[in-house]
């Protein structure tokens, strides 16, 4: 009798998975009708790929603490699991393009979608550390020389970099939370599969960078371990990237039960881009804001 | 009663003390039983809006119900601005961003570790965060990191405005305003704070002529059927949202809005403060529901007694 049960248990309960996943759109990645070569070759979705899709992007999700929900208080209410992942920072040491013993530090969120990266490079002999601050939001970059440059009078440089406004933004779309959100607002558009015993997720990323396909291996506990991003345009060869990600933990001080990876490595089109170990990873929504700088908005408008 | 590890007997215990009053205010509509909700989104206005002899919205009656009561997590996530709409869809009401919602994988509880750790991500999922200037980003970072020793309105000082939200209680005569705010524990200790608000036209007290207090000199006016209460004269030993270390200084300036429909209850509050944040910044709208009993009073308050906070051993907190 249980044998003649649990498969239709488990259709529907797929069934229902899929029809909530799918489609899910999220305001930092839109949609898009451009077809990506991933999902080009992914067979047309039937509800069994649907099902299978729903599964394992839940357990992506799962396995990095994002879904949450709590009953504190809750009295008759019964809320369903939600994405709990917004803001979180980042701080690790190790080697940032060519240079050794870096300090690293990443301030992100992703609603909506920024990130501010500062790196303190080791002095050379004589000389003072270099110190850069990168941050992108949305359709907007720009390098301060101090936190928060260009939004008081007096108080820093704002200089716009719109030039690098994809390759940075892709660096919030590779992290292990970036790609289970992106996949899931892909939609039918990603594609699970199984490549030498592991599970592999395939997507188009959407906006400014629809022309990138992510390619994300999961590890048997269901954790992102490598990323793989391509592009169309041959030229953006800083948007072919490959990452790895290892050590899992909750690395806060306040522990939040988001886990987090203790060891990243990326190559940027092949180059060695990062070796990092993450000292620390507040993961509890903290207080970051990216707010745009009038200079900056006004040079994007300008096409500057 | 912040510490980690107590919430949840500490939260238990007021609701089992809850009046009966209250737990009505959670019926989904007037008449029917109590049902269990898979949504946090604000209630849908039904019935016509009473006015006063003198044209205006009758503002007056007990509002606190399905949105906005305080005393659970899942509404907290509504003052914050995530509005789960059903068991499928979830959305930012700041930006309208959508969230991915699943179902839950299981039905046991979740321990109490886990539950706070939750609750605490949840509450700080929101978009809308008011703008500092950048030399006050990492204090705001530090001071929510470290509620649980920085909170001034630990050891049951009164939350003030706008932090405490709408009131539970509004009394309405042509001239002035009655608001009560009961006191609370549990999830947010505070102590019962009540205001008088004039509204006969009167101009506010020049600032520097002001002793800062927890709830301001409040005046307020009509434009058109939205009632604006607009205050100043604050004392700086508040935070003016219910979490994120969002400090403030004594020239702070606050709007808040009241706006009628049916049994609904909408509020907001603008908070204005160029000494410390880029831009003022405006609450996410939180809707109350009108008690469906036109018997309904509040009954008294359980006093406010702080017993964790020499017991705290993390910084987890809500």
């Amino acid at each position: 009798m249980r044998a003649q049960i649990m498969p239709s248990k488990i259709w529907m309960l797929a069934a229902m998975l899929a029809a909530m996943l799918t489609p899910m759109s999220h305001s930092a990645v839109a949609q898009t009708d451009k077809s990506k070569p991933a999902s080009e070759t992914a067979p047309a979705a039937a509800s069994g790929d649907a099902a299978n899709r729903t599964k394992v992007l839940r357990a992506a999700a799962d396995a990095l603490g994002m879904v949450r929900w709590s009953d504190i208080g809750a009295g008759p209410i019964h809320l369903p699991g939600i994405d709990a992942v917004n803001t979180m920072e980042i701080r690790a040491t190790g080697t940032v393009g060519q240079s050794a013993d870096a300090e690293y530090h990443v301030a992100l969120a992703y609603n909506p979608p920024a990130m501010r990266v500062e790196i303190t490079r080791k002095a050379a002999a004589g000389g003072a550390p270099q110190h850069t601050i990168q941050t992108v939001r949305e359709k907007y970059a720009w390098n301060e020389s101090e936190i928060g440059a260009g939004l008081e009078p007096g108080k820093g440089t704002a200089t716009p970099a719109i030039a690098d406004q994809k390759e940075r933004l892709l660096q919030l779309w590779i992290l292990p939370y970036g790609v289970v959100k992106a996949a899931i607002a892909a939609g039918d558009k990603t594609a699970v599969s199984t490549e030498n015993g592991a599970t592999v997720i395939t997507f188009p990323l959407s906006g400014s960078l629809a022309d990138v396909s992510v390619k994300a291996t999961l590890d048997s506990k269901s954790l992102v371990a490598k990323v793989e991003t391509r592009s169309d345009n041959a030229a953006l060869t800083n948007l072919v990237t490959e990452t790895e990600y290892s050590d899992y933990a909750d690395h806060g001080e306040l522990l939040t039960d988001i886990k987090s990876p203790g060891h990243i490595v990326e190559k940027k089109a092949g180059r060695p881009a990062l070796d990092i170990r993450v000292k620390m990873v507040d993961a509890n929504n903290p207080y970051l804001v990216f707010p745009i700088p009038a200079n900056v908005k006004a040079a994007s408008a300008a096409g500057k | 009663m912040r510490s980690h590890g107590h919430h949840f007997l500490a939260v238990a215990a007021v609701l089992c003390l809850l009046p009966p009053a209250l737990f009505a205010q959670i019926v989904a509509e007037p008449g029917h039983a109590l049902v269990a909700r898979t949504v946090n989104s604000a209630p849908t206005p039904s019935g016509a809006t009473p006015r006063t002899p003198d044209g205006h919205p009758d503002l007056s009656g007990v509002w606190n119900a399905l949105g906005d009561d305080l005393t659970g997590v899942p509404n907290q996530m509504a003052n914050d601005g995530i509005s789960i709409d059903s068991a499928t869809s979830s959305h930012d009401v700041f930006n309208g961003a959508k969230i991915a919602t699943f179902p839950r994988n299981t039905n046991r509880g979740l321990d109490t570790e886990k539950a706070e750790r939750a609750a605490s991500l949840l509450r700080r999922l929101g978009a809308n965060r008011p703008i500092y200037k950048p030399e006050y980003w990492e204090m705001v970072k530090n001071l929510d990191e470290n509620a649980n020793e920085e909170d001034p309105s630990n050891n049951c000082l009164p939350s003030g405005i706008p932090r405490a939200g709408y009131p539970s209680y509004i009394g309405q005569t042509a001239s002035y305003f009655i608001f009560i705010y009961p006191g609370q524990g549990g999830l947010i200790a505070t102590q019962t704070m009540y205001r008088m608000v004039p509204a006969d036209g009167r101009k506010h007290t020049p600032l520097q002529d002001l002793d800062g207090t927890y709830t301001g000199e409040a005046i307020a006016h009509w434009d058109g059927d939205t009632l604006v209460v607009d205050s100043w004269g604050f004392d700086a030993n508040t935070w003016f949202d219910q979490i994120g270390g969002y400090f403030h200084s004594e020239n702070m300036h606050v709007i808040e809005r009241f706006h009628r429909d049916g049994n609904t209850l909408t509020w907001t509050a603008t908070v204005e403060d160029p000494d410390v944040l880029l831009e003022p910044w405006t609450s996410t709208p939180r809707v109350a529901l009108l008690n469906p009993d036109p018997h309904a009073i509040l009954l008294e308050s359980q006093p406010c007694s702080e017993r964790d906070l020499g017991h705290i051993v993390t910084k987890e907190h809500h």
